[in-house]
């Protein structure tokens, strides 16, 4: 209260000390003032959430799931294209093809639980390698994810293309929609993801993983397989129907 | 007064969320919540490769100057940075609350500093300008 009296008395001096006409003037000069600092802090706003909304859509589409492939993968390291631990003993690799329906059902219904019992534990890591059977629009789709695990979001990526597939070969694997998934996934620099996505070593990775799942034999997609101290090399498991069925298989090859 | 210490508070806040994100991970919610990690990863946390949070140490450093300055220069400066400030936390929350599907805390407890500092701002300006000739 002293301080607000303090400074009404401050005030009065300073008014009684100027002239009627030089403080209409001034008020007059402070609301001109004050409407510009207005007009320009709206300005300001304005361009920060235009800037922020035009790096955000790449497309005109709302990509589902954001927030939800987020909390899932929320917490678990990502290196390259494997999620978890990299000191995990065990590693469970899912042969994919982005386009893949049936992948999408995996991801969605199966990948989770064993994401929660297995991997957020640190006993085995997922890998994703990719296994393009469904037409040549999934090599860039591939390459895009590989290109976003160079930035430790491989899985943010792939999760959230299968979260938000389109029909099979359709066309809608562009560049606007992988850019989507990418920013979608937390991509942060999207000129290096960009020139990663469309380089020769990424695409002959691809290329590189889709021939090993041919000479593993494997018959389509997804097919998981499994390595570790219980195992001789990659052990196939084929394309098991349940969480459980991946669960023993960690378990079994620990 | 107070402007002084929500800004000095809110520095400090904006401080540790860009050190926690620059390290590579993201504010730690308090209570074991998921959301700061939520926000923190998504591709609105950046705005042209720079953390929002490092717009916030700046805003909130500006609206400090503001306060501890005399004159209308400041006043009207305190103002103007105040609302946009608030402007840019309400964007934010919205992105929270409706695109990322995740609260953080943190930048929950900067939008409730930014929003006393647009009250106090406006108290401080209107009160000034509006008192009658």
């Amino acid at each position: 209260m002293s301080g607000r009296s303090t400074r009404d008395s401050r005030r009065e001096e300073r008014l009684q000390a100027e002239s009627e006409g030089d403080r209409e003037e001034r008020r007059k000069r402070l609301l001109q003032i004050g409407s510009a600092a207005v007009f320009l802090a709206i300005v300001a706003v304005a361009v920060l959430i235009v800037v922020s909304q035009s790096q955000t859509s790449g497309g005109d589409t709302e990509l589902e799931d954001t927030g939800l492939v987020s909390r899932q993968l929320n917490g678990i390291p990502q290196n390259g294209m494997v999620l978890g631990d990299p000191r995990a003993k065990v590693t469970l690799i899912e042969f994919g093809d982005l386009q893949c329906p049936v992948c999408k059902g995996f991801s969605e219904e199966i990948v989770p639980d064993v994401i929660d019992s297995k991997v957020r534990s640190g006993e085995a890591k997922i890998e994703f390698r990719n296994y393009t059977i469904i037409s040549q629009e999934s090599i860039p789709a591939g390459a895009a994810a590989i290109a976003a695990g160079e930035q430790g979001r491989g899985w943010s990526f792939v999760e959230l293309f299968y979260r938000n597939q389109g029909p099979e070969a359709s066309g809608y694997v562009t560049d606007a929609f992988l850019t989507e998934i990418a920013r979608g996934a937390g991509v942060r620099d999207i000129a290096r993801w960009n020139s990663d996505r469309k380089s020769d070593k990424v695409l002959q990775e691809v290329r590189d993983t889709t021939a090993e799942a041919q000479q593993l034999g494997l018959t389509g997609t997804p097919s998981f397989a499994v390595q570790g101290a219980g195992t001789s090399g990659l052990e196939t498991l084929g394309t098991p129907g349940s969480a459980e069925a991946l669960e023993e298989a960690i378990e079994g090859a620990g | 007064m107070i402007a002084t210490f929500v800004a000095t508070f809110g520095i400090g806040i904006a401080t540790y969320i860009a050190i926690a994100d620059s390290g590579g991970g993201s504010p730690v919610c308090l209570a074991g919540g998921s959301g700061c990690q939520t926000v923190a990863n998504s591709s609105y946390s950046h705005l042209l490769g720079v953390d929002v949070a490092v717009f916030g140490i700046a805003g909130y450093v500006l609206l400090l100057a503001a306060a501890l300055l005399r004159g209308d220069a400041a006043r009207m400066a305190g103002f103007g940075l105040a609302l946009a400030g608030f402007g840019f936390s309400v964007y934010l929350t919205y992105l929270e609350l409706f695109k990322i599907e995740a609260i953080c805390q943190w930048c929950v407890a900067s939008a409730v500093l930014m929003t006393i500092l647009f009250g106090v701002n406006a108290i401080r300006m209107v009160g000034y300008v509006g008192r009658p000739a």
